[in-house]
């Protein structure tokens, strides 16, 4: 997500990484009891795992992340009027970079003099699972974290 | 549910499936294609920042929710 976010910012495109509760506390990032503690989880996000968007940081009861539906690592695409275009239970950088392709071409499908409509489509897509990569973070939150995991998910 | 309660609740300590998947409401989302609601955020530096600063200042914008962790 952060070359996708290098790849379009030329194209006035802008990225964010906007931190939630943690999804997997553990005895290193347990969860969040003040704002504080909140905003340092954050920032370790972007020195130990390099995030390089810009992090946005929600209120401490998630009031934003609840509203959107509290997925863990979903990825919304907004217009510069806060019209969602795209969003997606999971952020995957291929099926983001397919919608921004699209995007990008919508200006010259226009002068093309073609009538374009928008519509809406539901559909399942398919992402990489990297069980391996995923078990390195979990472990960075600690112990309890690959435990907990184990126990819900084998 | 009190403000408390509410903290507590979000803020999960244990990763079992009884206390993180009542949250998980994708399907209650707001819909594409209409305004969707605005609420205040903040920068690493505690700065208050808000969805709309963040998207007015782009052509679109690209937000990945998620945690350290």
């Amino acid at each position: 997500m952060n070359q996708l976010a290098r790849d379009f910012a030329a194209a006035e495109v802008g990225s964010i990484f906007l931190y939630t509760n943690e999804a997997h506390p553990g005895e290193h990032y347990p969860h969040h009891t003040s704002m504080e503690q909140k905003l340092v989880h954050a920032a370790a996000l972007r020195d130990r795992l390099h995030v390089d968007r810009p992090i946005l940081v929600d209120a401490l009861s998630g009031d934003c992340h609840r509203r959107f539906g509290s997925m863990p690592n979903m990825t919304w695409i907004f217009d510069s009027r806060g019209v969602p275009l795209y969003k997606s239970d999971w952020s995957d950088a291929d099926s983001v970079r397919g919608m921004l392709d699209q995007l990008m071409a919508l200006p010259e499908r226009r002068r093309s003099g073609v009538r374009i409509a928008p519509f809406q489509v539901e559909r399942m897509e398919w992402r990489e699972a990297d069980r391996g990569r995923f078990q390195k973070g979990l472990e960075l939150s600690g112990p309890k974290a690959v435990e907990e995991f184990r126990k819900a998910f084998g | 549910m009190t403000d408390s309660d509410l903290l507590a609740r979000y803020n999960y300590d244990s990763f079992v499936p009884e206390l993180f998947e009542p949250w998980m409401r994708f399907d209650e989302s707001p819909p594409l294609g209409e305004p969707a609601p605005d609420f205040p955020l903040w920068d690493l530096d505690s700065q208050e920042s808000s969805l709309v600063a963040q998207w007015s200042a782009h052509r679109y914008l690209v937000v990945e929710f998620g945690s350290f962790t």
